[in-house]
């Protein structure tokens, strides 16, 4: 055992910095002790490598088009995976489209729940007329389709990526506020909540730092459960000519430009899906190992 | 002049149309350094005077004053740094995600004191606990173990009154003597006032000065020591409490 992991498992740490890495460490080996957390997490690592390196990576331009190779089925010499409708290589596509994958996942996954958050604790916390407004917003929010409602988002703001981030992001908060609200409501009046408020502690401070780390986990766990449903809204928006416009590479998009040749052609359709089914796999697996280390009570055994 | 002045306090609460009298026309005072304390069956508003001091109880009339000033609402920073509470369950009263460190150092974070990590070294020792206990998290420590970080957590604003609820109902009987007494050495050694609440006059006598004994929300009797000792009570309700508890008494 080297130095550094003896300094890191050092039951009484000397300081708040090694404190903290050390139990970042002890995360990390209850983490790997979990196989299926590790597989998530070499799926999502294998995406962001993928994500970097993807112009090197692919062996053709994605949207050099050549239609004497259309539709050439998978393993065919060159083409791995096959070429879709127009002569583009799929594998070529898949990587240089895992970027804008990446890119709308993690804006969605960043903001949607962040902003859920704030309201639901908001909305628990301060209880009354707070609640009831916060509350029925998110009612209205809830009730509409989240498609419709995100259509209408874009075609206020104008098509292309960002705004189909957006639209996305503004029509998946509405569940987390519900989440964290009822998470609120059940640790707002604890004792720890009260002692820190006879502290002097502003509402600010409290929510921040008090009861959002009481929220965090479920929607965490909703997160993870969303992702797959984050990316085919991408999607759908693409379909409806809203999003990622057509010679960009998308797997939303793909699947539903391959949807034309379904029964023929299947894989013009399948690769991309099953993309994208690997990825929000391995969000979930790692999202659920991710839940297991985050909780503290977790980390005496 | 008394520290703390409660006249004609009474505290009702509204649930669903109904009312709730918790507390009714319950006047006390305790002076500075004294130990105070509330005995009564559940229920029958002690705790919810306490609650009531720190604005966390509807008063519905009567006035609470300390040091002779009549209390702000909302109470305020100032109020933080004279009155702070030890609360019943130990086990409720941590944050369960924070490490002791965390908890400790907040009060100073809100107030912005200085000299953080002395300050939470100093804190730990005083209340007997190892310093290597400051970086771990509350399911890592016994009961006893955690309320006296929710008494170092008390004392961290350097307070002059510590209003105490059961502190010591929810440990089990060794560690409760251990808590007692260390409560009893900070009190002696900081010159701090005590507002006690508790079920078992036994605790009580361990620890107070003089005692109000409620039942249903109103003041039953107020008793010193040297007649709670010498079962010199004047109310039936007050004798029956006593006769529960008397064997025990006898030990201590």
């Amino acid at each position: 055992m080297s130095a550094l992991t003896q300094w890191l498992r050092d039951p009484s740490p000397q300081s708040r910095l090694q404190a903290r890495l050390g139990q970042s460490f002890m995360g990390w080996l209850r983490f790997r002790r979990n196989p299926l957390a590790m597989a998530g997490l070499a799926v999502v690592l294998l995406l962001l490598v993928v994500a970097a390196f993807a112009p090197w990576l692919a062996p053709y331009d994605p949207i050099a088009q050549n239609l004497k190779l259309r539709l050439l089925p998978p393993l065919t010499a060159g083409h791995p995976l096959g070429t879709d409708d127009f002569g583009r290589d799929i594998l070529s596509r898949l990587i240089m489209g895992s970027r804008i994958t990446l890119f709308i996942i993690t804006l969605v996954a960043v903001t949607a729940p962040l902003f859920g958050m704030l309201v639901g604790t908001i909305a628990g916390y301060f209880g009354g007329w707070t609640d009831e407004i916060l509350m029925r917003v998110t009612d209205i929010f809830l009730a509409f389709p989240k498609l419709i409602l995100a259509l209408a988002l874009v075609a206020v703001l104008g098509p292309g990526m960002e705004n189909a981030v957006l639209a996305i992001a503004l029509t998946s908060w509405p569940p987390y506020a519900r989440v964290a609200r009822a998470e609120t409501l059940t640790v707002r009046n604890s004792d720890y909540i009260a002692a820190v408020r006879l502290q002097g502690a502003g509402a600010a401070r409290i929510i921040w730092g008090h009861v959002m780390p009481m929220c965090l986990p479920s929607v965490i766990i909703r997160v993870t459960l969303d992702m797959a449903g984050v990316i085919l809204i991408a999607a759908g928006l693409g379909f409806l000519g809203l999003g990622v416009q057509p010679p960009m590479p998308e797997w939303g998009a793909m699947i539903s430009a391959g949807r034309k040749y379904l029964f023929e052609q299947w894989w013009v359709a399948t690769m991309p899906g099953l993309a994208i089914f690997i990825v929000s796999l391995g969000f979930n697996l790692l999202g659920d190992g991710l839940r297991d280390v985050l909780d503290p009570r977790n980390s005496g055994k | 002049m008394a520290l703390i002045e409660i006249e004609n306090l009474s505290v009702t609460f509204t649930a669903k149309g109904r009312k709730v009298r918790a507390v009714q026309g319950v006047s006390l005072s305790v002076n500075e350094r004294e130990s105070f304390g509330l005995v009564g069956e559940s229920g029958s508003g002690k705790s919810t005077i306490l609650r009531a001091i720190c604005g966390m109880a509807p008063i519905t009339g009567g006035t609470i004053r300390i040091g002779g000033q009549p209390l702000p609402t909302p109470r305020g920073r100032a109020f933080s740094r004279q009155v702070q509470m030890v609360f019943q369950d130990p086990y409720a009263s941590l944050h369960p995600r924070h490490t002791i460190d965390r908890t400790l150092s907040e009060p100073l974070a809100i107030h912005g004191l200085a000299d953080t990590d002395a300050r939470v070294v100093q804190a730990l020792k005083d209340v007997g606990l190892p310093a290597a206990f400051r970086f771990r998290f509350p399911h890592q420590l016994s009961g006893g173990q955690r309320q006296r970080v929710a008494i170092a957590r008390a004392l961290m604003l350097e307070p002059s009154i510590l209003l105490l609820d059961e502190p010591t109902s929810a440990l089990d009987a060794s560690v409760q003597a251990e808590t007692l007494n260390l409560l009893n050495r900070l009190r002696t050694e900081r010159g701090l006032t005590f507002l006690m609440v508790s079920h078992d006059l036994a605790v009580i006598d361990h620890m107070c000065d003089r005692v109000l004994v409620m039942q249903h929300g109103r003041a039953v009797e107020e008793l010193a020591r040297e007649t709670l000792a010498a079962a010199g009570m004047t109310t039936d309700y007050a004798r029956s409490l006593f006769a529960a508890s008397a064997d025990r008494m006898l030990e201590t």
